[in-house]
Parts: structure tokens; sequence; C-alpha cells
């Protein structure tokens, strides 16, 4: 049997009172490029945060590339690279002195650092201003920085938190055309975003977490087909008639309940 | 009735800054941490208010006496050193100081008048006015006992007194903080600096060559600078109230009316900065190097030390280009140079009332290295503050949170090491270099305290963490518990280290001293490693909170 890339247990967080993650099993397979989805405060960054070392779980396991979290927890950190939701920058550090810190920091030697730094630079076309701090770079400079050092040492997995927030058409391009080119290599990619449309194209599989429980997971094609079977079942086909096949969004929407349409008043909003 | 509504809608605007601002304060007490910062807080605010009303008194009794001696002239002997503390010791002591980071409030719409008014009040809210206000109030009491009909006038001229050293205080302090923002006007600040410390150092030889005889070009300087400082805020206030006093109420107007004109003239010189803030200002180092002639550079490999691993090496450097980017911790790096410039300057050593490192010229070395690691205590005791959301990078990182902090140690290890070289330079130049018995004591003195400041510092740096700004002058306060426990690590290292000197003075021999320091190295080196090797859990215990401090 194969071993999964990703795999929680009984993975719950809580804060105070507040159950953030209950009980969420997952299972990514090696090589899968997999979208986590849920509606704002639903603990997707709550649990990205726990997959990569920067929150303890309150109860449960993780497994990374079948490595216990807990007990062999340097050993994940050396494979996994991370895109969180602050992008854990160094502000006051130019962009190649980031990227080369962050590479010796991964255990690579000056030089491959310098060089893969040099080859992300271009890549990601942020060569142009070496002197420039990173604190004053723009929102999708930063987002592009942070995505090149979550790569530089060759991660087999990585945890990427909202990557196309905040970022242009042009720098979305040149993040998506990176992370497709991971997955034919091999590497596995576990990324939560609120634009369905960029998920639904790149990604294989998903899962839904709403109110800190998963509530779907599977392929795509597998996640429509139990929409298509419950809306058969509840005898409310007209609800998607027009779709000849169901869209992420449509899935999503039906799977977090979020379909209803609103008439507040706010009658002041002219 | 257009100018009624902007009345009302400035006063609600103010209003809900008071209130958000009384609000975050109550949300901070809901945790442990939170109202340990309020007990730590209000220690600090009982000692500080214990330092202003031991000032008051003192600087109130001093008032009296050349007031009812009829000798109000000599009020500005006491108004000088409140000024100068006033505008010095926000810069010495930036872990006490913070001035309200209004850049968030520039999305409201906030009209000019309502951003000064906050920046001033709030700007105003520091330990330096309220010990300053408490001396003044001193003073004026002091000039109230011996003249009573002379108060009303006193108090007005030292309101306003007070008011000129409030606004000259922001005002040094964005402007500081414009020149150390950028690379090229922090080396002219740099050259500027130099070139007082040098005029500095011609000045200590000359006192002490003609410190015992008054020359006349000594004497012609001292009466030159007699008008001078009768001329600056403190020199104008003892006037308006001596002049009053005299009985010359016009000249008295006269001088009143001069130190509103310095208050007029230094806020017009601070809204030049604060115009330049309201209209949303980016003080960085960009603008000119992202100019179209930037070339593509090769990019340069890290640093290589010998012996020191990887990742360590990486902290290292990186903390160096922190601190070289950093104008506010430069400045705060080169204090114990202007410290011993102070203590150097005064009278000449052959006269009995010279101050004590004239009397003990040695000492000058062991004081300045003693200050400068009381000025690391910022960067030592939160040692991710300047590295807000990039602690998540760390806390990701493979490597142990030893190996972070014994990076970043060595950094600051590294620049005491060079203040203390600096120091030796400056006090071989100011007194005379010190004798080697000294020097090798001052070292194994560091020797021992470095390891206590260093192990206590790693360990507050992931139980109190504070998040400060490297680059912003007034953004660098760290957490008042951090505060209060350096303060007591510092009492006790200074305790012991004053009663091994004693010790060896009793037995008159300083290489005692230097046993007993080097003795107590050994235990505090083992401490430090002991504390080391603990450090991996203790962050993965505090990740929650060393995120959600740093990362706001």
């Amino acid at each position: 049997m194969e071993i999964p890339a990703i795999a929680t247990e009984g993975l719950t967080r809580r804060f105070g009172d507040l159950v953030a993650v209950q009980d969420v099993n997952l299972r990514v397979a090696a090589g899968q490029f997999f979208g986590f989805l849920g509606p704002n405060g639903a603990g997707k960054s709550t649990t990205i945060k726990m997959l990569t070392g920067l929150l303890a779980p309150t109860a449960g396991r993780m497994q990374i590339l079948g490595l216990d979290f807990e007990t062999r927890m340097v050993e994940v950190k050396r494979q996994i690279g991370v895109v969180p939701e602050g992008m854990a920058l160094f502000g006051r550090l130019t962009g190649s002195e980031y990227l080369t810190f962050v590479g010796r920091m991964y255990g690579l030697d000056r030089e491959t650092a310098a060089k893969r730094t040099g080859e992300l630079l271009e890549f990601m076309q942020l060569a142009d201003q070496p002197k420039k701090l990173v604190t004053d770079y723009s929102h999708g400079m930063q987002k592009k920085l942070a995505m090149a050092a979550a790569v530089i040492h060759g991660p087999k997995i990585l945890f990427l938190d909202e990557p196309f927030e905040g970022v242009d058409a042009i720098a979305a391009g040149t993040l998506k055309a990176m992370l497709q080119r991971m997955i034919t290599r091999g590497a596995t990619i576990f990324l939560t975003s609120h634009v369905l449309e960029i998920v639904e194209r790149l990604c294989s599989h998903v899962a839904i977490i709403q109110r800190g429980k998963l509530v779907a997971q599977g392929s795509l094609e597998e996640l429509r087909a139990g929409v298509e079977s419950q809306v058969a079942s509840a005898g409310n086909s007209s609800e998607y008639a027009s779709a000849q096949k169901l869209t992420l969004e449509e899935i999503f929407l039906h799977t977090v309940g979020g379909a209803r349409t609103t008439e507040q008043e706010l009658s002041w909003l002219g | 009735m257009a100018g009624v509504n902007d009345r009302i809608v400035r006063r609600t605007q103010l209003g809900a800054i008071a209130r958000v601002r009384w609000q975050l304060f109550v949300h901070s007490l809901h945790t442990t941490k939170g109202a340990l910062e309020l007990f730590s807080r209000i220690v600090l605010s009982l000692v500080i208010t214990a330092g202003g009303v031991g000032g008051a008194v003192g600087l109130g009794s001093g008032a009296w006496f050349f007031v009812s001696r009829g000798e109000i002239y000599w009020l500005a002997v006491l108004l000088w050193p409140v000024f100068l503390f006033w505008q010095f010791f926000p810069v010495m002591a930036s872990a006490f100081t913070e001035t309200l980071d209004t850049s968030n409030l520039l999305r409201f719409p906030l009209d000019y008048r309502s951003y000064v008014v906050i920046r001033l009040v709030y700007g105003a809210l520091d330990p330096s006015t309220v010990i300053g206000s408490l001396w003044l109030t001193g003073i004026a009491v002091g000039i109230g006992l011996a003249k009573p009909h002379l108060f009303p006038w006193a108090a007005l001229v030292l309101l306003t007194f007070a008011a000129v050293n409030v606004l000259l205080m922001q005002m040094v302090f964005a402007w500081v903080e414009r020149w150390l923002a950028q690379r090229r006007t922090r080396e002219i600040f740099a050259v500027l600096f130099f070139l007082i410390m040098i005029s500095f150092q011609l000045i200590g030889p000359l006192m002490s060559r003609y410190g015992s005889t008054p020359s006349p070009m000594l004497r012609k300087f001292g009466a030159g600078a007699s008008p001078i400082q009768r001329v600056l805020p403190p020199g104008i206030a003892a006037s308006a109230i001596a002049q009053m006093g005299d009985g010359r109420v016009a000249a008295s107007f006269v001088s009143f009316g001069l130190l509103g004109v310095y208050g007029a003239v230094v806020l017009r010189v601070l809204s030049v900065r604060l115009g330049a803030q309201y209209r949303g200002e980016n003080l960085s180092e960009v603008l000119r190097d992202a100019s179209p002639r930037a070339q593509r550079q090769a990019v340069r490999p890290g640093w290589q030390l010998p012996g020191i691993s990887g990742p360590v090496t990486a902290v290292l450097e990186k903390e160096f280009r922190y601190l070289s980017r950093s104008g506010p911790m430069l400045l705060t790096l080169i204090t114990p140079i202007f410290m011993l410039l102070i203590f150097g300057l005064g009278q000449g050593r052959a006269r009995p009332d010279a101050g004590f490192l004239q009397r003990s010229p040695d000492l000058g070395f062991p004081a300045g290295a003693a200050y400068a690691l009381l000025l690391l205590t910022n960067l030592i005791y939160n040692n991710f503050g300047g590295d807000g959301g990039g602690i998540q990078f760390f806390l990701a990182s493979p490597v142990p949170f030893r190996k972070v902090l014994l990076g970043k140690n060595l950094a600051h290890v590294a620049v005491l090491a060079l203040e203390i070289l600096v120091v030796w330079i400056g006090a071989s130049i100011l007194f005379r270099p010190p004798n080697i018995s000294t020097v090798i004591a001052t070292f194994a003195g560091l020797l021992f305290a470095v390891p206590v400041n260093l192990a206590v510092g790693n360990v507050l740096s992931l139980y109190t963490p504070k998040r400060i700004e490297l680059g912003s002058f007034g953004r660098q306060r760290a957490s008042q518990l951090t505060v209060l426990i350096s303060f007591a690590v510092h009492l006790v290292i200074f305790g012991l280290g004053a009663a091994t000197l004693l010790l060896a003075h009793s037995y008159r021999s300083l290489w005692l001293a230097t046993a007993a320091f080097l003795t107590l190295a050994l235990l505090t080196l083992t401490g430090y490693v002991f504390v080391l090797q603990r450090l991996d859990r203790i962050a993965l215990a505090r990740r929650e909170v060393l995120t959600s401090e740093l990362c706001r």
C-alpha cells in the first residue's frame, strides 16, 4: 500500500471554547494537487498551520510522507515547503538576501543557495531591483518571493495558504506554471484558495471544511457525482439544470449550503 | 456652521481613537501575559514616578534656594538638566518610549489638524514627559514657596517651557527618524556625528589643560557661552521668571514671548515632518536604489565562518544586515560614546569637583563597557521583535530554535565586541589608555555578565515577545514585563560586580576581581548552555504566542 503524502487522524484544535478544527481525517496521496476549501473561518488556515508545525494540535495525529509529525518534526520540515498566511518574510532583507538565507537554513551550501536564488528571482521576474527591500515589494511580489522561498530546497510537499490572493494575472500565471512543473516532477501540493476557478483548473483532488469539520473529500469527479446524486435523490434536478457539468463553485456552494441569496435592508447605502 | 461641524467630527474622531485604545487595553488584560504586562507597567510607573518625585524635591529645593537668595537667574542651572533629559532620554532609552503609529489612521477622513493633535497628545505620553513635568512642578513649587507672588507667572512660564520640550522632543524624534531611514541621509548623519565627536575630543583636552587656571581664551569662551544659553529655551524660561522677580515686567513678557516663538518655530519644523507623514510618505530605502539604472546583479553567496554551521551563519548574517539597516538601533549602539563624552567633559583633572571618571580615569573603560552591555538589552531580550512575520519562517524551518538563537546571540556578542573596541578607543582618548589589569578584569566581568543576559534574554524572547519596528524610531518599546525582569537581572549583575570589585579593592588587587569574575563566568556559561539546550522545547510550546504577538 502506498504511503500517503499527508494523513491526519482525528486532528483537532481548540481555542478556549471554540473548536476551530474538529476530528479531521485527511488523506492526500503523493503527487496530488490537493485543494483545501472552505468558507471564511472554517478552519483552513488553522489546519495548514498544524500541518506545517506553526500550531500545535489539541488532539489527533499527523503523518507527513509516512513520518509522524510529533516525533520527527525536523525531518518532516526538511521535506516540506510552506507559504503561510503571513508569508513569513523578513522585510528588511533584499529579495536575494532573503532567498539565500532561506536556502542555507534548509541546509543548502552557499553556492547552491546563490545559484538557485538567481534562477528563482529570474523565473519570478523579481531580479530587476536587486537593492529593493522585501518590505517595499508590492503584495504580489511578496507572494512570488514567498513562493520562491518555499521551493528553494526542492520540497516534496508544498503547503500554500491562499497563494493567489492579491496576485495579478501575470504573476498568477507564473505561479501556476511553477506549481504545475512541480506536480509533473512528483511533488505534492496542498493549497487553500478562495479562487475556485483556479482550484478547479489545477487541483485533481479537493476537500471541503466547514465549521471545523471535513464535509467532503475526494477527486473532483467524485465530489461532482456526489452532489449530482444528492440533488437527484432530493428530486430537485432543476437546481443545476442549466449546467451540463457542475462547476467547483456549484459543488462548493451546495456542500457548504451557501447558495442562499440575501435581501438585507442596508437602506443607508443608497 | 462648517466650523462647528468640523469641531464635532474632530471630537468624535478623537473620542473614537481614545475609546479604541482603551478597548485594546482592556482586551489585553484577558490573558495572563496581559495582566503581567499591566503589573510590570505599574511597577515601572512607580519607579518612574519615584524618580520624578525625587528629582522634583531636589530641583524644588534648588529653586527655593536660588529664589530666596535673590539669584533667580540661576534657575537656568536647574532648567538645563531638565531640558537635556527631556530631549535625550527618549533616544537613549527607546525601550521605554513609544510613539503612536499613526499610519493606520490615514485611511480615515481625518483632517490634518486632528492628525497633529493625535500625534502630539499620544506622543507626549512617555516617561520623559512624566518625569520632566514632575521636575518642573517641583521647581514651580520651590519658586512659589520662596516668593509666593511669583508662582502664577513661574507656573505659566514653566508650562510653556514644558510644551516647548514636548514639541522639541517630537521634532527631534521625527527628524532623526527621517535622517536615519535612508542610506544617504544616514551617512550624512554619521559624518555629522563623528565631526561632533572630534570637536568634543578637542574640547576635553583643552578643558583639562586650562581647567585649573582658566586662560583668557577660555574665559572669553565662557563669557560668550553665557549669552548663548540665555537665548535658548531653558535660559529664556529662567530669564522670564527672573525678570518678573526683578519687577521688569515688560522684559519678562518679551522673554515669555520669545519662549512662545520657540514653541511656534519648533511646531512649524515638526509640522513639515507631520505633513509629509499625513500625505502618506514612504521612508524606505527603495526610492533611490530602484532607479532604472539599477542593473541585475549576480547573487552573492552568503557568509562562511569557520567552525560555525551554515544555518547559524545564515542567522548571524541576517542579524547583521538587519542591524545595519536600522537607524534607531545604530544610534542606540553609539550612545556609550556619548556617555563617555558627557562624563569625560566637565572640569579638569586637578579640580576637586572633577567627575569620578576624571578622578579615576581607569574606570572609563569598564563603565563604558557596562553601559554598552546595558544598551544591548533591547536587542538581547527581544530577539524576535524585529523579525515580525518572519517568526513563521523560523517555526516552519527545520533549524532548531537553539541554533537560531545561537546565531542571534553570536551576532549580538559581535556587536558588543565592536562597541567595546570603540569604547576602549574613546576611553583612551578621553581619559588615558586603561591599564592591562583593568582591561582583563573588564573582559572577565563581561564573560560573567554576558551569558546571564543572553540566557535570560533568550527565554524572555520566547515568553514575552513584542513586535518592534526596526526602521522606526518610535516603535521600539519592548514588553514591559521584559523591561522589569531585565532591570532585576541588571541589578543582580551590577550588585555582584560591585561586591566583587569592593572585595578586590579591600585587598588592593584587581586580579582578585578577575579571578572571581572568571569563576562566576564558568557558572554563567554553564547556565547559558543549559538554557540553550532547552529552548527548542520552550519555542514549540510557545509557538502560538510567538506568531500571535509577532505577526500582528
